[in-house]
């Protein structure tokens, strides 16, 4: 798992590669806690290069939604292949966190 | 035609990339979709994990074994651990998918994305041994 920082609009996007799972999901905690600078208040989590998520990775994403939800930020992902949209959206995630089909686009929406 | 693969594991989580070989290969030598690869996979990992960590209590030098059958219509799969027992189909509560984000209970969701996925789970416990027998039908890859 590896995350790449890039800044486009005033929103900070985090591209993430490979794989999340219970191994090494922590490390994925600490990657974007480190990532996100307490002047950010745009987020986007780019996983057009994400191989795979599990629950262990989602439970990641939900502590970063209430962290930045806390800090009035805005958070979006972008860019799910089908079987990882599948994965948020049985598990709900869909409903609480917003979700585009490209960086592009996600960045229009949350951007300045 | 049919396969069998079966693989025997330390209870550690560095563990988990052999698992990902396995459902890859036998993926690839059956044509699967990739959701079901995906789905495959998913599913032995949260287990797994469940198995290292809760059932083993994070101890390093048990084991626990994965068989993998299939035929043209299933793949079947056995999970055996001598760890404490638990029954997937009663002992995880149903989560919560749709309170907002701040209700939102942060765990319980890998055992019900295990029993979505998959079409059959059944449980029963001998000897000291989980088994938890596991069906996903191909036609719903």
């Amino acid at each position: 798992m590896e995350i790449s920082v890039d800044r486009a609009n005033e929103v900070l996007i985090a591209k993430v590669e490979g794989r999340i799972d219970g191994a090494n999901a922590r490390e994925f905690e600490d990657a974007l806690n480190g990532a996100i600078g307490e002047d950010d208040s745009k987020v986007l989590l780019d996983f057009s290069t994400l191989s795979y998520i599990s629950s262990a990775g989602l439970r990641v994403i939900l502590l970063i939604a209430r962290l930045l939800q806390k800090r009035n930020a805005a958070f979006a992902l972008c860019s799910l292949s089908d079987p990882i949209r599948e994965v948020f959206e049985i598990s709900g995630f869909d409903k609480i966190i917003s979700i585009h089909d490209s960086q592009a686009e996600a960045v229009d929406k949350i951007g300045r | 035609m049919s396969r069998r693969l079966s693989l025997s594991l330390p209870t550690k989580l560095d563990q988990l990339e052999r698992i990902y070989e396995a459902v890859d290969e036998l993926g690839e030598s059956e044509e699967w979709p990739p959701g079901m690869v995906y789905q495959v996979k998913l599913v032995l990992e949260e287990l797994g994990v469940n198995i290292v960590t809760h059932g083993h209590g994070g101890e390093p030098d048990h084991e626990f074994e994965i068989v993998m059958d299939t035929d043209a219509d299933a793949l079947t799969i056995e999970l055996r651990d001598e760890g404490r027992a638990f029954n997937p189909l009663t002992d995880s509560p149903e989560p919560d998918v749709d309170s907002g984000l701040d209700d939102r209970p942060v765990g319980g969701l890998g055992i019900y994305l295990v029993r979505t996925m998959m079409d059959e789970l059944s449980y029963r416990r001998e000897d000291n041994t989980n088994i938890l027998t596991i069906v996903k039908r191909k036609e719903n890859g």
